[in-house]
C-alpha cells in the first residue's frame, strides 16, 4: 500500500475518535506538537526508523518525550502505531491528521512570495482579499524571493496566481518568439 | 539599398505587443516526486485530466497517463535528464492535441504538430484532440469509391476503397513502404483538373513514420517532393531517436489530421508506417508505468491500442459530406511469422491485407505480393466496373498457375492443357511486375489485364512481355485513343470498346512479330 493510503487510514481513524470525544482542538494541539517535534528533530526520526531498536524502547522513548504534554488518547495512539510497526510513518500520519482538520475547518494554507518584505498591513490586506475570493479561512506563509524581480506569487493548494515581473517577462519572451504576422 | 525607417520597426513591435496584457496569470502546478526512464511521478495537479499535456521546466512537455490516488504518472516527450526531483509542473488545460488545417500540407511535423522541416512555424486552423472516438454506425456508409494505388496487382485483385483499412504486411525489405509511397504518388492525378472532369475527388495524404531512421524519412520526403506529391501530403515524423511516448501518439496525430479532411467532406489517406514499432513503444512505456505485462510482454490493452486507431477510418454518410478516411497500416513480421501477437491482432481488425513475401521479392517479382493470401474484404464494391470485368479471371488464372507450378518442377512431359495454363500464368506474373515510383493509370491497367486474360500474350516470349505491354500502350494511345477515353469516362468496358481493343491488339501483334 502506498504511504498516502496508510497514513490517511490511521489519521482518519484517529480524527474520528477526536470528533467523537468532541475535543478536536486539544487533539490537534497534541498532533501539532508531535509533528513539529518530529520535523525538527532528525535524531528522533532516525531512532524511529531504525529497525534495530526494540519496539519496547521506542514506546518508552515516546512516552518520556511526549507523555506529560499530551492527552492519554494521543499517547495511546502513538503506542498503537509502534505496536503496528508504523513508527516510521508517524510524521506523515500527523501531517495527514492536520490536513483533515484543515479540511474540516475550512482552512487553506497559502504561500505568498514577494520580492520585498511586505508590511503587516499589506499582508493583512492580501489575506483578507484571498479569504473573500476563496470563501475559506486562510493560513498564510510569507516568503521573500528577489529572483521574481517584482510583484508577487500566491499559491493556494495547486493553484498559482502569478503576478510576478519575472513571469511577465517570460510570457513576453514567448510572445516575441512566435512568428510575427504582419 | 532599401532603408528601414525606425518607426516602421516600432510599428511592428507595437503590433506584436498589442495582444499582450499584464494581468495576473492563473495556473495549476504540481511537483515532481520521481523521474527516470521517460516517466515522471508528480504530486499535486489535483484537477488534471487523463492524457492532458503538462509543462515541465526546460521546455519539456509531458502527457498524463496514470491518475492515482496521491500522484500522477506522466510520460515525457523530451529528455528526462533535464528534469529533477522537486521541479514544478504546470498544467496546460489542453488534452494532447494536434494542430489541423490545410496549411499543414507539404510540411513535416512531429506528433505534437511542431515543425521539423525548418520551414518556420506551422499555420493551422485549430487544435483537435489526438484521441477521438470513432464514428458510429449512423454516420457511416459502405465503401463505394476506389482508391487507386497505381499498382496493377493491387488495383486488379486486391482493390482498396476510400474509407477502407487495408493492412500491408511482410518481412523487412519486402517493399512495404514502397507500396505506400507509390500510392501517395498516384494520388497526384486526383488533384488535377482532368480528374475533376471525370468526377474523381482529390485525396489528401498523411504519412506517419514511426520508429524509422531519420535518413529513411528524409529519403521519402525528397522522393515525394521530386514527384510533386508533397503539395497534398503531410508527414508526421516520430523517428527511432524520439522518445517512446512520441512514437506511441504519432498514429493518433496522423488520424486526427486525416479526420480534418474527412470531416470537411474530402478524402484522406493515412499511412501508419509501421504499427509494430508503435506497439513496441507502447509496451515500453506501459512497462515503465508498471502496468502488468501479458503475451509477448505487451500490455493487456494492446488490441484496443490498434482497434481504436483503425476504427477511425471511415466513409461518411452523404448527410455528413461523404468524406472518407482510408487507413493503410503497415506491420513488419519477423521471419514471415504472421501468427505473432501484433500481426494477428491487426489482421483481424483490418478489412484485408496485402501480404508481401521475401521469396517472391528475391525471385524478381516486384511488388512481391502473394496474391493467394492477400485479400480485400470490402474493396470489391469500390472497383470500377471495367476493372471488375477483366480482373475476375485474372485471380483464377493465377491460382491455377500457382497450383500447377509446383508439379511442373517434377515432371517433364505435361499435357497440352497444363502447359497452356503454365504459360499463361508465367506471362500474367510477368505482366503484374511493376517498377517503383511508376504508378499506372487505371485505364491502362484495365487494358493490360485485358491483354493478359484474353490470351493475347500467349505467343509473346515471357521475357519481352513487359516490352510488349509498353509498346502496345504507345501504339494504342496513338492510334486508338478512344479505348482509354471510353474507360476513363464511363469507368466501364463496354462491348464497343472491347471490339476496338481486340482490333488494336490483333493489329499490333501483327506488327510486333515483324
Amino acid at each position: 500500500m502506498s504511504v498516502f493510503r496508510i497514513s490517511y487510514r490511521y489519521a482518519n481513524s484517529f480524527f474520528q475518535l477526536a470528533e467523537e470525544k468532541k475535543s478536536l482542538k486539544k487533539f490537534a494541539e497534541d498532533v501539532e506538537l508531535i509533528h513539529n517535534t518530529l520535523v525538527q528533530s532528525k535524531e528522533l526520526r532516525a531512532i524511529l526508523r531504525n529497525p534495530v531498536i526494540k519496539q519496547k524502547d521506542k514506546k518508552n522513548l515516546l512516552s518520556i518525550i511526549f507523555g506529560p504534554k499530551i492527552q492519554k488518547e494521543t499517547s495511546d495512539f502513538l503506542e498503537f502505531l509502534v505496536t503496528k510497526g508504523r513508527e516510521e510513518m508517524i510524521t506523515e500520519i500527523m501531517k495527514e491528521f492536520l490536513n483533515l482538520r484543515d479540511d474540516k475547518e475550512g482552512i487553506v494554507k497559502t504561500n505568498i512570495t514577494s520580492s520585498v518584505d511586505l508590511t503587516d498591513s499589506v499582508k493583512k490586506e492580501i489575506a483578507s482579499k484571498l479569504e473573500k475570493k476563496t470563501n475559506k479561512k486562510i493560513k498564510t506563509e510569507f516568503e521573500v524571493d528577489t529572483n521574481i524581480i517584482g510583484g508577487f506569487i500566491v499559491q493556494i493548494k495547486d493553484t498559482v496566481y502569478d503576478a510576478s515581473v519575472k513571469h511577465q517577462l517570460e510570457l513576453l519572451r514567448k510572445k516575441f518568439s512566435e512568428e510575427i504576422s504582419i | 539599398m532599401a532603408e528601414i525607417r525606425p518607426d516602421e520597426v516600432t510599428a511592428i513591435l507595437r503590433k506584436q505587443l498589442a495582444g499582450f496584457d499584464n494581468e495576473v496569470d492563473i495556473y495549476e502546478v504540481g511537483t515532481v516526486l520521481q523521474v527516470g526512464d521517460g516517466i515522471a511521478r508528480v504530486y499535486g495537479l489535483s484537477n488534471v485530466m487523463a492524457s492532458e499535456l503538462v509543462e515541465f521546466p526546460n521546455n519539456v512537455t509531458g502527457m498524463v497517463l496514470n491518475l492515482e490516488e496521491d500522484s500522477v504518472g506522466c510520460v515525457l516527450f523530451g529528455e528526462s535528464s533535464l528534469i529533477k526531483e522537486g521541479d514544478r509542473v504546470k498544467r496546460t488545460n489542453r488534452v494532447a492535441s494536434f494542430p489541423v488545417g490545410d496549411k499543414l500540407l507539404g510540411r513535416v511535423v512531429n506528433p505534437l504538430g511542431e515543425p521539423v522541416d525548418g520551414k518556420g512555424t506551422v499555420q493551422f486552423d485549430k487544435y483537435m484532440p489526438i484521441e477521438r472516438k470513432a464514428l458510429g454506425v449512423i454516420a457511416r456508409q459502405p465503401v463505394k469509391e476506389p482508391l487507386q494505388t497505381g499498382i496493377t496487382a493491387i488495383d486488379a485483385m486486391i482493390p482498396i476503397g476510400r474509407g477502407q483499412r487495408e493492412l500491408i504486411i511482410g518481412d523487412r525489405q519486402t517493399g512495404k513502404t514502397a507500396i505506400a509511397i507509390d500510392t501517395i504518388i498516384n494520388q497526384k492525378f486526383t488533384h488535377t483538373e482532368e480528374a475533376k472532369k471525370y468526377g474523381i475527388k482529390p485525396v489528401y495524404c498523411v504519412y506517419v513514420a514511426i520508429g524509422q531512421k531519420n535518413s529513411t524519412i528524409a529519403q521519402v520526403v525528397a522522393k515525394l517532393e521530386e514527384e510533386g506529391a508533397m503539395a497534398y501530403t503531410t508527414i508526421v515524423s516520430a523517428p527511432a531517436s524520439s522518445p517512446a511516448p512520441l512514437q506511441y501518439i504519432a498514429p493518433y496525430s496522423g488520424a486526427t489530421l486525416g479526420e480534418h479532411f474527412r470531416d470537411s467532406g474530402r478524402h484522406a489517406l493515412v499511412i501508419y508506417d509501421d504499427l509494430s514499432k508503435q506497439a513496441a513503444a507502447y509496451r515500453e512505456l506501459s512497462l515503465l508505468l508498471r502496468r502488468p505485462p501479458g503475451r509477448e510482454a505487451y500490455p493487456g490493452d494492446v488490441f484496443y491500442l490498434h482497434s481504436r486507431l483503425l476504427e477511425r477510418a471511415s466513409k461518411l454518410s452523404e448527410d455528413l459530406g461523404g468524406g472518407s478516411l482510408t487507413a493503410l497500416p503497415i506491420i513488419e513480421t519477423q521471419q514471415g511469422d504472421v501468427s505473432a501477437y501484433i500481426p494477428t491482432n491487426v489482421i483481424s481488425i483490418t478489412d484485408g491485407q496485402i501480404y508481401l513475401e521475401p521469396n517472391l521479392f528475391n525471385a524478381g517479382v516486384r511488388p512481391a505480393i502473394n496474391v493467394g493470401i492477400s485479400v480485400s474484404r470490402v474493396g470489391g464494391n469500390a472497383q470500377i466496373k471495367g476493372m471488375k470485368k477483366v480482373a475476375g479471371s485474372l485471380k483464377i488464372d493465377l491460382a491455377q498457375y500457382r497450383e500447377l507450378e509446383a508439379f511442373a518442377k517434377f515432371g517433364s512431359d505435361l499435357d497440352k492443357a497444363t502447359q497452356k495454363i503454365l504459360a499463361k500464368g508465367a506471362r500474367l506474373v510477368e505482366l503484374l511486375k511493376q517498377g517503383q515510383y511508376v504508378p499506372i493509370q487505371v485505364e491502362k491497367q484495365v487494358v493490360s489485364v485485358f491483354l493478359g486474360t484474353n490470351n493475347y500474350l500467349d505467343t509473346i516470349d515471357v521475357k519481352i512481355v513487359k516490352r510488349f505491354e509498353k509498346e502496345f500502350h504507345e501504339f494504342a494511345e496513338l492510334k486508338y485513343p478512344a479505348i482509354y477515353e471510353n474507360i476513363r469516362s464511363t469507368k466501364e468496358l463496354k462491348e464497343d470498346t472491347i471490339q476496338l481493343l481486340k482490333k488494336a491488339a490483333d493489329e499490333f501483334i501483327e506488327k510486333f512479330r515483324k
